[in-house]
């Protein structure tokens, strides 16, 4: 059984279409990143999956249980990091945790939660309206976990978190997931999923542009690399582009951007640019998947078809790879 | 157990922010120097409680109106909504947590107002109070509170954002008191009554316009108060004026009277109730 399911589902408000026939499905135990810009649809949907909105059409099914008939029945095994979350403002951290072990009666350690999310102890028993943004996160992830959830729903939880906070983010999610799990993590920034995510899936204008492992997303653009060289003189560029594999070479000052279509490209280009000019430093950077993130994004922006991944990669409907 | 939870965290974060101290205080305040300042004028304790009724008839619901109104518009408003229904809480558990909460706060300021009262009037006064009197005053005065608190409740409910519930309360208060009993002049729901039978050609009776009257809580809460008095209403002219009347009109019962304050607030939180589990919280 998949721990979260939709078919078709569909928002609309008014004349916008938030969500557009999304078909996604989330295997249990997985940890699932939920991509896309600001204004994709993934609340949408997160809100659609806890019943604090009803689809205009289709159907998601979380654990086993309609998303919005039996709402209660789902928030009971999952564990929650909404988008705006809010705090009782009089309330201490260490209390909201408490009422939320009461509310899913279950005897977990509010203090032991405190801690694991990277918490102070003072602070978890100063009033939440004080918190700073990161704290409040590292307080709604301490309520996400209370009971060991089967599914976690994670809303951008890395905003407001600094590095350290991030990290240990990653961390906790490993541990839930080797607990067995799922995580469904949504963000729109890709660094913050691309290293916990078994498979990500990413969003754009309400539809899924593309679901796969982000290994087989690598590979589904021509893996690229860009190597960076500082150069002494400027010299011509047309021998290096003439170069088999070299798709751009772009002049910066003082440097040279070459990038490379294959990784087999990159020393005849550099051995091209050492006869021409002295080299005086070399960096090379990878693809990244941030630039495959756009090109996902952008490309289902400018109207090409939204099922169809960008350059020439292997089409994949939203929920085929799931 | 998860109402109850609601309703204690609820409670706490509104204790916290002197809410709960502001309006026990105020109440409280207002009520025993109405009935310390009576004693100088009357020597019975129950004449005083006659001014205070007409004190709680005006300002009980203006008094409980920040108590009530960002009950649930409030959450909806800063995200905490998100953090009480993320966790496995009905909206029912939710909304009723809510209430009991803000009616607890609103029925403990009425007992502490009443007993403070009862024992400000005990050497003041040349009669002692009677227990039975005030007893009965109270019981009266609490549901007259808990017809505000659903009515405001309910429009925390309906109303999605701080400044809408803010509107539809204190409209809900003018609508209700000022309005319906005929305090402002011209507009006001007599003058309407009486404008719309002109218009169909029919004539509405004086005993129709009172029953209208009677239909509003904060009305109905007077007119019940007539218990309070029992056996002395003709002891001073201000409450024989308003509790001698021919006849036993249906307006004029206690029962009805307690009926359509009860129907006030059940009606208005069943309504804010259907509406909140229907809503969208996105």
């Amino acid at each position: 059984m998949p721990a979260l399911e939709t078919t078709a589902l569909t928002r609309r408000f008014g004349d916008l279409v938030a969500v557009d026939a999304l078909d996604l499905t989330v295997e249990e135990g997985e940890v699932f990143g939920f991509l896309g810009p600001n204004g994709a649809g993934k609340s949408t949907t997160i809100n659609v999956l806890l019943g604090f909105l009803d689809p205009s059409d289709g159907s998601a099914t979380v654990l086993g249980h309609d998303a919005t008939r039996e709402s209660r029945a789902v928030r009971q095994r999952t564990g929650l990091l909404p988008e705006g979350f809010g705090v009782y403002e009089n309330l201490t951290g260490r209390e909201h945790v408490r009422s939320a072990i009461e509310t899913k009666g279950v005897d977990d350690d509010p203090d032991a939660l405190i801690d694991r999310v990277g918490l102070d102890p003072d602070d978890a028993r100063r009033a939440a309206g004080d918190y700073s943004k990161g704290m409040q996160q590292r307080l709604a992830l301490a309520i996400a976990l209370v009971g060991d959830p089967d599914l976690l729903i994670l809303d951008e939880p890395s905003s407001g978190l600094d590095p350290k906070g991030a990290k240990l983010l990653r961390n906790i999610v490993r541990e839930e997931a080797d607990r067995g799990a799922t995580v469904f993590f949504s963000s729109h920034v890709l660094g913050q999923v691309e290293q916990v995510c078994d498979r990500v899936g990413i969003m754009h204008d309400g539809r899924m542009t593309a679901v796969d492992t982000i290994d087989n997303l690598r590979d589904r653009i021509d893996a690229e690399s860009v190597i960076d060289a500082e150069v002494e003189s400027i010299p011509d560029t047309d021998p290096i582009t003439a170069v088999d594999g070299v798709r751009d070479v772009t002049v910066q000052a003082g440097s040279l951007r070459i990038a490379c279509t294959r990784p087999s490209a990159k020393m005849p280009a550099l051995r091209v640019l050492d006869d021409a000019t002295i080299v005086t430093d070399i960096t090379i950077e990878d693809a990244s998947l941030e630039a495959l993130f756009e090109e996902y994004t952008e490309n289902g922006g400018d109207g090409a078809d939204a099922d169809q991944p960008a350059q020439g990669a292997a089409p994949t409907a939203g929920g085929d790879a799931a | 157990m998860s109402l109850y939870t609601v309703a204690r965290d609820d409670f706490t974060n509104a204790r916290r922010s002197y809410i709960v101290l502001g309006v026990v205080g105020i109440l409280t305040a207002m009520v025993a120097l109405i009935v310390a300042m009576d004693a100088d004028h009357h020597p019975d304790p129950y004449r005083a409680l006659f001014d205070v009724s007409f004190f709680l008839f005006l300002t009980f619901p203006i008094v409980i109106a920040p108590l009530t109104y960002l009950s649930i518009a409030g959450d909806r408003d800063t995200g905490v909504v998100k953090y009480a229904l993320g966790l496995p809480n009905t909206r029912a558990e939710y909304v009723f947590g809510k209430l009991v909460s803000r009616l607890g706060v609103a029925l403990a300021a009425v007992l502490v107002a009443m007993v403070v009262a009862f024992v400000v009037a005990v050497p003041l006064y040349e009669n002692a109070p009677s227990v039975e009197r005030f007893a009965k005053f109270t019981g009266v005065t609490l549901l007259f509170a808990f017809s505000f608190v659903g009515v405001y409740v309910a429009f925390s409910a309906v109303t999605e954002s701080r400044s809408r519930a803010m509107l539809g309360v204190f409209g809900a208060y003018f609508f209700l008191v000022p309005f319906w009993f005929g305090f402002f002049p011209t507009v006001n729901l007599p003058n309407l009554v009486s404008m719309a039978g002109d218009l169909l050609g029919v004539t509405v009776s004086e005993s129709t316009q009172d029953l209208i009257r009677a239909l509003s809580p904060a009305t109905a809460y007077l007119s019940a108060t007539e218990i309070v008095y029992t056996g002395v209403l003709d002891q001073y002219d201000q409450i024989a004026m308003n509790f001698t009347y021919e006849g036993s009109p249906l307006d004029r019962q206690l029962w009805f009277n307690l009926a359509v304050m009860a129907v006030w607030g059940v009606g208005s939180l069943l309504v804010g109730f259907l509406s909140f589990r229907r809503s969208e919280l996105g």
